[in-house]
């Protein structure tokens, strides 16, 4: 397969501030790439570092084997980019941004972004500051696909879009991924990387410390489930059923809290031979599963060699 | 400490503007004094400015002139609308501007009553007002030692207040005014429109007979009822607790509205008043010219200031070139029975171009002083635009950052050149229509002279803003105009060295419409503001963005 990016030993420190700390992946062409990482992780620095808004201290970065730095913009030809805060004159409405961008940019199919406004239903007559925050992110999603661009460099995309746009977000995806775009896009939950992509890197501190096929992602993935009886139900019965990592009792007896990973079908199972009053599922954050998966520095250098 | 209270916190955003504001200022009423000495060295001088100041009765009341405070006071007369600015601004971003980012939404989700939260906001304006005005009143006093002035500390102390309640009046009027708009930004342009309406109105009474009823309505007329710094003039305090109670009104007319109307809404206007309801579209403006180009956006988005700035540079040198002509008429009437200018009588009236070059170069001071000021206004925009992460997509687009660079400063370039053009159509027509004789080639040199003036300005700012914050590069432009402005026309008074006049882009300006085009001196300019915008190129090329 042809790389679309390239990143080798990449390092960017802001002063005394971490930024990223040699960093190296590779996304194949037609992958569809997420970057994972809790808030202030390097992900942001990462791609701007790409976007050649930000230059590198050490290390290189390569889209379609050009110089990310010194030959940006051929590079940015090739590019939709979407910021994680989007930022425009907040006195244009959402067409003339659109409009404008399309001109400096340039090759921009009208029908095609007739196509999107209409899609993602964008009341494109109001002016930037008077849009809320998921309509801003909609004109610069947009913006982002209008060109049909080869590479699309998103930002934590669906931040701040209702459930339906997420959808048709999610569709936009999968389109570009058909026809054989590739898609980099970082986020912080981890259910959309799982949802959306077909490989994953997780960065964490500035370091990348893991990157593979989202299934192995899927290692580190728990969640709770809470459970309420109208009974007292033995927690221990829970123990052994597949995917339970750990059981708590709740309220003397009647409810458990279980830490989970993988199906529940056991453990729904189970709990439907007892009076069930209520049960709940919960994703913990990213933030909540480094803290527990990478607790200390072990489960760090135990994973450096999934690093590719 | 500082942030304690939303008075502290509201205070402590307005420390800068109050050193900034407040000196300045202080300097710029200071400044006419250092050259009263030199006017009113015999009786004839003396009475010869009186005379002059009488022929600008329509800008200041002439009252003791020939008095160090008298003079001053006369002098600051039109520059009521600088030191207003500031207020007007405050004022209109103190609930508007704070209610466009979304960051009032947090501070009144605290367990605050709205109404206190706004009250000490208004009161921390108004806190911030009487420290402008403690501060110019120790300047203009110690400038008054300085310069052997007859007036004291209380005096000087009654003058800052007298500034400040004035302040407060326009500041309480952009505050009630932006409880009516959507955005800060109208807010801001409807008060200081009625500020502009407020000064003619001061000026009716002084120009027509019997108008005085007119001049009434302007709060600026009460504020000139007061002339502190001339002890036997002293002050109005009717005229200024009118003000006071002006400013008390208006500010609290704006909280009550505050405290009544929706947060991020507008005080319902009646059904008449009101726009048309707004239909969702999804139409886009293809055919739009502004869009096409980072210059063509740049231009489009300069415009109405642009607009705005030409109306004022071009109408106040259009009016400077026909006062030329009344202050002639004036000089011939009052000196035709004086046999020693029996000569002078036949020069003056318009007839004689030097003499009219010469009268009308002094009136011209401020002409590359506000096209500097307008470039300072317009390249601030620049650092505030990576600042604020709006550059990030554009240069996200195949758009070289030199093109994007450049694409802005040529749009402030257009800009420049177009309100000089304007400017010297507008002199030109205004000294044919008053019959004043002038040198067309350096009524030309005069007025296109100041555009590399403004362009070494924006230059400059383009250079500061690769390192500087938006606020700092602000700062720095502003300092070095009033350095600058300091060293031309206060230092020669001070007796300051050639080679510290020589620091200032003024020195170099000259007086073109008596010396005509000075090409050395301008290409000079010229050299220095390209070699910092294509040091601010560079940097700006290889710099991270938004860091």
């Amino acid at each position: 397969m042809t790389a679309m990016i390239e990143v080798e030993s990449l390092t960017k420190s802001y002063g005394s501030k971490r930024g990223i700390a040699d960093v190296s992946f590779r996304v194949e062409e037609g992958d569809v790439f997420g970057f994972l990482g809790p808030n202030g992780a390097g992900k942001t620095t990462t791609i701007r570092l790409l976007m050649a808004l930000l230059h590198a201290d050490a290390g290189s970065a390569r889209i379609a084997g050009l110089d990310c730095w010194k030959q940006s913009l051929e590079i940015k030809r090739l590019i939709g980019y979407m910021p994680g805060e989007p930022a425009l004159d907040p006195d244009l409405t959402g067409g003339q941004i659109l409009e404008y961008f399309a001109h400096l940019r340039g090759g921009v199919d009208q029908a095609y972004l007739k196509q999107l406004v209409e899609r993602f239903e964008l009341d494109t007559s109001r002016k930037f500051r008077q849009y809320s925050t998921g309509n801003k992110r909609k004109v610069v999603l947009i913006q982002a696909f209008m060109h049909r661009p080869r590479l699309l460099v998103l930002d934590e995309p669906t931040s701040g879009l209702d459930p339906l746009n997420q959808q048709e977000f999610d569709r936009m995806v999968k389109d570009a991924r058909d026809e054989g775009r590739t898609v980099f896009l970082s986020s912080h939950v981890l259910s959309e990387v799982e949802k959306t992509c077909n490989r994953v890197g997780i960065i964490r501190d500035g370091t990348l410390v893991r990157i593979g096929d989202v299934a192995e992602v899927k290692a580190i993935k728990r969640y709770e489930i809470t459970i309420t009886f109208a009974n007292v139900v033995p927690a221990d019965s829970f123990k052994s059923l597949d995917g339970v990592l750990e059981v708590e009792a709740l309220n003397h007896g009647q409810g458990v809290r279980l830490t989970m990973q993988g199906p529940a079908d056991a453990v729904i199972k189970a709990a439907a031979r007892h009076p069930v009053v209520s049960l709940t599922s919960y994703e913990p954050s990213l933030e909540d599963i480094f803290l527990r998966y990478y607790e200390g520095d072990g489960p760090r250098a135990a994973e450096a060699h999934h690093v590719a | 400490m500082s942030l304690s209270s939303v008075f502290l916190k509201t205070l402590r955003d307005y420390r800068i503007p109050i050193l900034g504001w407040g000196i300045g200022m202080g300097l710029v009423v200071v400044s006419p004094m250092a050259s009263v000495a030199t006017l009113v060295t015999t009786p004839e001088a003396r009475a010869q400015l009186a005379s002059l100041a009488a022929t600008f009765a329509w800008n200041a009341d002439p009252v003791a002139v020939t008095t160090i405070g008298g003079y001053a006071t006369f002098k600051i007369g039109v520059f009521i609308f600088l030191i207003v600015v500031w207020p007007i601004l405050a004022a209109s971003r103190m609930l508007r501007g704070e209610e466009d980012r979304g960051s009032l939404d947090l501070l009144l989700s605290l367990p605050r009553p709205r109404l206190r939260v706004a009250l000490e906001k208004l009161a921390a304006m108004w806190t911030a007002l009487l420290a402008m005005g403690l501060l110019i009143g120790l300047i203009v006093f110690a400038g008054g030692r300085q310069f052997g002035a007859d007036f004291g500390l209380g005096d000087a102390l009654l003058f800052g207040l007298d500034l400040a309640l004035i302040c407060a009046v326009f500041g309480g009027l952009s505050l009630l005014i932006s409880q009516f708009t959507q955005e800060r930004g109208p807010a801001a342009g409807a008060t200081a429109g009625l500020l502009l309406i407020f000064i003619v109105l001061d000026m009716v009474h002084r120009i027509a007979p019997n108008s005085e009823w007119i001049s009434r309505l302007s709060p600026i007329y009460y504020y000139n009822l007061s002339k502190a710094l001339i002890p036997s003039y002293g002050v109005n305090p009717g005229a200024m607790l009118l003000l006071a109670v002006a400013a008390i009104g208006l500010g609290g007319i704006a909280v009550w509205l505050f405290n009544r109307r929706d947060v991020g809404g507008t005080v319902s206007l009646p059904r008449w008043l009101r726009l048309p309801e707004r239909q969702a579209s999804r139409v886009l403006p293809v055919g739009d010219w502004s869009l096409r180009s980072v210059y063509a956006r740049s231009l489009s988005k300069i415009a109405m200031p642009t607009f705005w700035w030409t109306l004022g540079i071009a109408g106040f040198a259009g009016w400077m070139v026909y006062a030329v002509q009344l202050l002639e008429t004036k000089m011939s009437t009052l000196l035709s029975g004086n046999a020693g200018f029996t000569q002078l009588i036949k020069n003056i009236g318009g007839g004689d171009a030097s003499l009219n070059a010469g009268l009308l170069s002094a009136m011209f001071v401020f002409l590359p002083l506000f096209l500097m000021a307008f470039a300072v206004t317009q390249v601030i925009g620049w650092a505030a635009d990576e600042q604020d992460g709006r550059l990030e997509l554009v240069l996200a687009t195949p758009q070289p950052r030199l093109s994007v660079l450049l694409g802005r400063f040529a749009a402030l370039a257009s800009a420049t050149i177009a309100i000089a053009a304007i400017t010297l159509l507008v002199c030109a027509g205004s000294a044919a229509a008053s019959g004043l004789q002038l040198n067309g080639g350096n009524l030309a040199a005069a007025i296109l002279g100041t555009i590399p003036l403004g362009l070494l300005v924006a230059g400059i700012g383009y250079l500061a803003s690769g390192w500087l914050r938006s606020a700092a590069d602000t700062g720095l432009l502003s300092f070095l105009l009033a350095f600058w402005f300091f060293v031309s026309f206060i230092g020669p008074e001070l007796n300051l060295p050639d080679v510290t006049l020589r620091l200032s882009p003024f020195y170099y300006y000259g007086s073109p419409l008596l010396n005509g085009f000075q090409l050395a001196s301008i290409l000079g300019i010229i050299a220095v503001g390209t070699v910092a915008l294509a040091l601010g190129a560079v940097r700006f090329v290889r710099k991270d963005i938004g860091v």
